[in-house]
C-alpha cells in the first residue's frame, strides 16, 4: 500500500546512514587492529566515514523534528507544533535514542581529532573508538532477526511498532489525515522545557565521551607493550575529562537547586552517583599519570583507574537505561528492552580490557624502590587510593536494586537467601561514609603541594605551611562560631577543606611566586575545596524557617511547611510573608509572595519569590522553587500544597462530604474522625387502612457526641406515601452536620443515614516550605574555580607538549 | 613490609569495615505484615494505592492519610506527615518509607511512579476520525 503523505525518504535516509555508519565504524576499527600503513588509512578514512554518516543521520533526525514530521513515533513522542524552537535540543536528547546519538556525537568527534593529534598511537586509539561506536550505533540500528531486537531506531514511524502492525487504522492509505491523533505530537516534557536541560545534557555526555580517550590510550599502551610515550597525551586527556565531567556532573546539580524541587543540589540519588563515581576514578587515574610521569613506578594502577573509569561510565549506562533502578530512583527510565544489548556491551568491554590487562601485566614496569612515606608520590597513591574506595563504596551502595536482581529466590543467580537489600536513608548513609573519605582527601590536597618528590625533610615541611596552619585555624573555628556549627566530625572536614584552599592559595601565591606551571592546579584545588566547604555549610547548617508552630508535634516534619491563607501576612524566620495573589502563565502557576522585614516597628518591603507549580500532564503536576540570593545565604522556598482545583469544579454546593452509616440498633459509628454518632431508637409509624399502607413514617433517633464530650440527640424522618419518598433532615447548626435517614437497605433491612458536613467559607490556601542556605556560593564559586584550573592545567600541558 | 602493601591493607580493612557498617543501617523491602511485627522499626515497602479506601489531606495539620495495599495484598492505612504530593491519584506504585505505629503505617518517604512516566505511546483511537 502507498501510504499518503509519510516522509519516506527521511525513514529511509536516516536508517541507511545508521546502518553505514554501523559497517564503517566495524570496518574501521578491523582495519586499525591490522598491521600496515595502507590499513590504517583505511581506518582513517573509514571512521570519517562513519562520523561523517553519523552526522548525516543526526541532521535527519533534527530535520524531521523541527519540520513535525508526526508519523514518526520519535518526533510524534519528543515534539508538538507549540513547542518553542529553542527547546528541539532538549526534544532531540529527551528520549534513549537521542541521548545515544549525542554521545556518539563527542565520540566522533574526539575520535575525528585523534585522528589527527594521535600519531604513531592513531591505530589502537582510533580503533578503539570505532569499536566502541559500532557497539553504540548498534543500539540504534533497529534490525529485526527473528523475535530478537537489535537496538531501537528513530525512525521508526508509529505504524511500524509491533504493538501497531496489523490494526485496523494502518489499512487507511490515508491514515495520516484521517486520524486527528497524527495532527500533533505529545510533545516535550514540560520538566525538560528548561534551559538547563539545553546545556547540562551536552556537556555530561562530552564528559562521558572524554573518559573513551585516556582508556583508548591505557588500550593502546597494553596493546602495543609501549608503556612510556602515551603518558603524555593520555595525561591531557585525562585532566580535560576531570574539568568537563566534574562541570556536567556540577550543571545536574545546578539545575536540581534552581529548578527542580529535590530540596537541594545533591541527592545521592542513583543517576547523580552513578556519574560521579567515573569522575573521582578519573581524578584518581589522572593523577596517578602524574607520578608516573614525574617519578614512575605506578603503571599498573594508572592503567587500572582509566581502564576503570570508562568501565564504570558503561555500568552507569547499563545501570541508568536498564530499568533496573525503577524502584529507586526519582529520575524515570523507560527500558527499551535493550538491557541485553546493554548487558553484552559492558561485558565486551570489561572482559577485554581487564583481560588485556592481566595478560600484560607481568611485563608491566614497576616499583625499583619502595617509595618513602615523607614522598608527594607515596602521599598522592593514597589519596588515589581513597578515591577509589569512595567510589567504591558509592558503586556498591547504589548496586542494590543490580543485586536484588541477581540473587535470591527470583534472581538471576537462584540462591535460597532472599537479599531484597533497601537503603532506607540514602543520604544519611552516603553522608556518613563519603565525610571521612572527603576529609582525607582534602587533608592530602592541602599538604600534597608542600611534599616534594622523593623526599621532604619534616622541618621544612612544616616551616613553608605555618601560615596556611595558624589561618585555617582561625578561619574554622570563627567560622564554626558564627554558624554555630559544633559537630566534631563537621569541624573537622570544614578545617581541612579550609586548609586545601588556603595552602594551595599559600603554595601558589607565596612559594610558586605565582608562576603559570603550577596555576591550573592551585586553582582547581582551591575550587575543590571551596565546593566541600560550601556543601558541608550549607547543608549542615540549613535552617527550615517555615516552621508552623500552630499544630506541631515536634517528631513529625509537619511543622516544617507553613500554611499562608491568601492575604494574611504571617510570620516566617526573620520574615513576614504574604500571599497577595497568583498567575498563569504557560505550563505554570505562579505564586507571588511577599516578604517584608521589621524595621523600627513597621514592615518594609524586603523582596519578593514567585514559587511555582508545573501543571504537568505527563509526569504529575511538579512544584518549582524560587529563591532568593544573597551574599551569604540564599532563601529558597518552594509550594509544598495547593488546591489546583478551578470553581467550577469546587462547585458550590452548600455541603459536602456526604458519607453513608448503615447502622443497627445501639450501633456507634466514627464520623469524620470527630465524631461518635449512636443509633438509639428507630420509630415506625405504618397505619394501615382496610390492610393496604397508607403511608410510613420512619424516624432515627440519633446521638451525636463530640470529642470534648458534649452530645446532640437529632431524628430525621423518612416518609414514604404511596409512590413518592420524603425526607425531613435535621441539622446540628453548632457543629454544621446534617443528617438525612435516607433508605432502608432492603437486604439488610437496615436503615442507612446520610451525613454531610457545612461547607465552610473557605479562604484559599498554600503550603510554603522555605529553607535558608548558609554560604551556599561558596559552592557555586568553587565550581567555576575548579573548571578554571582544569582548563588552565590543560592549556599549560598543550603548551608545553 | 613494602609502604603500597601496608596502604592496599589498610584500604582493604576500610572496606571491610564499612561492609559492617553497612549492614547495620541497610534494611530489606518488607510488606505491611512483617512491618507490623516490628512496631516502630524503619522499612520500606512496595505498594499500590488502595482506591476504594477514604484518602485525606487535612492542610492545617499538615496530615495526609490514604489507604495502600502491599505486594501480598495486605490493606494498610498511611499516614504522611508531609503535605500531599501533587496528584498523588494518578500514581500506580509507591515505594514508602516509614514506620508500623498499631493503627497505621507512618509514612517518612514516599517516592510515586506515574504510569506515564516517558513511555507514552501514540495509541491512535480508530474510533475517533476527522468527518
Amino acid at each position: 500500500m502507498n501510504y499518503i503523505g509519510e516522509h519516506l525518504w527521511a525513514a529511509e535516509l536516516g536508517r541507511g546512514l545508521t546502518a553505514f555508519s554501523f559497517a564503517f565504524a566495524l570496518l574501521s576499527a578491523v582495519a586499525y587492529y591490522q598491521k600496515g600503513a595502507q590499513w590504517k588509512t583505511l581506518g582513517r578514512l573509514a571512521f570519517r566515514l562513519h562520523a561523517t554518516a553519523l552526522f548525516g543521520l543526526i541532521g535527519t533526525l533534527f530535520f524531521i523534528m523541527a519540520n513535525h514530521y508526526f508519523e514518526f513515533d520519535y518526533v510524534w513522542k519528543h515534539t508538538s507544533l507549540d513547542l518553542a524552537p529553542r527547546y528541539l535540543f532538549s526534544a532531540f536528547w529527551e528520549g534513549q535514542e537521542g541521548s545515544f546519538l549525542l554521545w556518539m556525537f563527542w565520540n566522533a568527534i574526539l575520535g575525528w581529532i585523534l585522528t589527527y593529534s594521535a600519531k604513531s598511537f592513531e591505530g589502537p586509539v582510533v580503533g578503539v573508538f570505532a569499536a566502541v561506536q559500532a557497539f553504540l550505533v548498534s543500539m540504534i540500528l533497529g534490525v529485526y532477526i527473528g523475535d530478537l531486537h537489535i537496538g531501537y531506531s528513530p525512525f521508526i514511524l508509529v505504524r511500524e511498532l509491533s504493538e501497531n502492525v496489523g490494526l485496523p487504522w494502518t489499512q487507511f492509505a490515508d491514515y495520516l489525515t484521517r486520524f486527528p491523533n497524527f495532527a500533533d505530537g505529545s510533545g516535550l516534557n514540560p520538566l525538560l522545557q528548561n534551559y538547563w536541560m539545553t546545556i547540562h545534557p551536552p556537556t555530561l555526555f562530552l564528559g562521558f565521551a572524554s573518559t573513551l580517550v585516556p582508556f583508548s590510550y591505557a588500550i593502546a599502551a597494553l596493546l602495543r607493550k609501549d608503556y612510556k610515550s602515551w603518558i603524555n597525551s593520555a595525561l591531557i586527556w585525562s585532566f580535560f575529562s576531570v574539568g568537563i565531567l566534574g562541570v556536567g556532573i556540577l550543571m545536574g546539580g545546578a539545575w536540581a537547586y534552581e529548578a527542580l524541587s529535590f530540596g537541594g543540589f545533591w541527592a545521592w540519588d542513583p543517576v547523580e552517583n552513578t556519574s560521579l563515581v567515573p569522575w573521582l576514578t578519573m581524578v584518581a587515574g589522572a593523577h596517578l599519570l602524574l607520578i608516573q610521569r614525574n617519578k614512575g613506578g605506578v603503571m599498573p594502577s594508572a592503567l587500572f583507574l582509566l581502564i576503570l573509569t570508562f568501565l564504570l561510565i558503561l555500568y552507569s549506562t547499563f545501570l541508568t537505561r536498564s530499568g533496573v533502578l525503577g524502584d529507586s530512583s526519582v529520575h524515570a527510565f523507560v527500558d527499551l528492552g535493550l538491557s541485553g544489548q546493554l548487558l553484552i556491551y559492558l561485558l565486551f568491554f570489561t572482559i577485554g580490557a581487564l583481560g588485556l590487562l592481566l595478560v600484560r601485566y607481568k611485563g608491566l614496569p614497576k616499583k625499583e624502590k619502595e617509595d618513602r612515606m615523607d614522598s608527594r608520590e607515596f602521599w598522592m597513591f593514597i589519596g588515589a587510593l581513597t578515591l577509589l574506595i569512595s567510589g567504591l563504596q558509592i558503586t556498591l551502595s547504589t548496586s542494590y536494586p543490580v543485586f536484588n536482581k541477581l540473587f535470591g529466590p527470583e534472581g538471576v543467580l537462584f540462591t535460597l537467601y532472599d537479599r531484597n537489600k533497601v537503603l532506607n536513608e540514602p543520604i544519611a548513609h552516603y553522608n556518613a561514609i563519603q565525610v571521612p573519605f572527603t576529609i582525607i582527601i582534602t587533608l592530602l590536597m592541602g599538604a600534597g603541594q608542600f611534599l616534594a618528590y622523593r623526599k621532604t625533610t619534616t622541618a621544612s615541611f612544616f616551616k613553608r605551611q605555618i601560615l596556611s596552619l595558624v589561618a585555617t585555624t582561625v578561619i574554622t573555628f570563627a567560622g564554626s562560631a558564627a554558624l554555630q556549627m559544633w559537630n566534631p566530625m563537621y569541624i573537622f572536614l570544614f578545617w581541612t577543606s579550609c586548609y586545601a584552599i588556603i595552602a594551595n592559595a599559600e603554595f601558589w601565591l607565596r612559594w610558586a611566586k605565582g608562576q603559570s606551571a603550577v596555576a591550573g592546579s592551585s586553582v582547581a584545588h582551591i575550587g575543590f575545596g571551596l565546593i566541600i566547604a560550601g556543601s558541608l555549610i550549607s547543608n549542615a547548617n540549613k535552617t527550615i524557617i517555615s516552621q508552623n508552630d500552630t499544630f506541631i508535634h515536634e517528631d513529625f516534619p509537619s511543622n516544617e511547611n507553613l500554611l499562608i491563607e491568601q492575604g494574611d501576612t504571617v510570620p516566617m524566620g526573620n520574615y513576614f510573608v504574604s500571599w497577595s495573589e497568583q498567575s498563569e502563565e504557560g505550563h505554570f502557576v505562579n505564586y507571588h509572595l511577599d516578604f517584608f522585614e521589621e524595621k523600627d516597628g513597621k514592615l518594609q518591603p524586603a523582596f519578593d519569590l514567585k514559587p511555582r507549580i508545573q501543571i504537568n500532564e505527563r509526569m504529575g503536576n511538579v512544584a518549582e522553587p524560587s529563591t532568593k540570593h544573597f551574599a551569604l545565604k540564599d532563601i529558597y522556598t518552594h509550594v509544598t500544597y495547593a488546591d489546583l482545583r478551578t470553581a467550577e469544579e469546587l462547585g458550590d454546593e452548600e455541603w459536602k462530604n456526604q458519607f453513608e452509616i448503615e447502622f443497627n440498633l445501639n450501633e456507634s459509628h466514627y464520623l469524620y474522625g470527630k465524631y461518635q454518632v449512636t443509633l438509639d431508637t428507630l420509630l415506625v409509624d405504618a397505619p394501615d387502612k382496610d390492610g393496604e399502607l397508607e403511608y410510613a413514617v420512619l424516624g432515627a433517633g440519633i446521638t451525636v457526641k463530640t470529642m470534648d464530650d458534649s452530645t446532640y440527640k437529632v431524628m430525621p424522618v423518612y416518609v414514604v406515601e404511596g409512590n413518592e419518598v420524603k425526607h425531613m433532615d435535621t441539622e446540628i447548626k453548632e457543629l454544621g452536620l446534617k443528617f438525612r435517614f435516607d433508605r432502608i437497605n432492603y437486604e439488610t433491612n437496615r436503615p442507612v443515614i446520610v451525613a454531610s458536613e457545612h461547607k465552610e467559607e473557605e479562604v484559599p490556601f498554600i503550603l510554603v516550605k522555605a529553607v535558608v542556605f548558609p554560604w551556599i556560593n561558596l559552592l557555586w564559586i568553587g565550581s567555576i574555580l575548579m573548571a578554571l584550573g582544569t582548563v588552565i592545567a590543560v592549556v599549560q600541558r598543550l603548551k608545553r607538549a | 613490609m613494602k609502604n603500597s602493601q601496608v596502604a592496599i591493607i589498610i584500604a582493604i580493612a576500610v572496606l571491610i569495615g564499612y561492609t559492617l557498617v553497612k549492614l547495620g543501617n541497610s534494611a530489606t523491602y518488607s510488606d505491611f505484615t512483617t512491618a507490623a511485627t516490628a512496631e516502630g522499626e524503619t522499612t520500606t515497602v512496595i505498594a499500590y494505592l488502595d482506591l476504594d479506601a477514604e484518602m485525606n489531606f487535612v492542610p492545617k495539620s499538615v496530615q495526609f492519610s490514604f489507604g495502600a495495599i502491599d505486594k501480598k495484598g495486605r490493606k494498610q492505612r498511611i499516614i504522611y506527615y508531609e503535605p500531599k504530593p501533587q496528584d498523588f491519584e494518578r500514581s500506580e506504585e509507591i515505594t514508602l518509607t516509614g514506620y508500623d505505629a498499631d493503627t497505621a503505617f507512618i509514612a517518612t518517604e514516599i517516592l510515586m511512579k506515574c504510569p506515564s512516566k516517558y513511555n507514552e505511546q501514540n495509541e491512535v483511537d480508530s474510533e475517533k476520525i476527522y468527518k
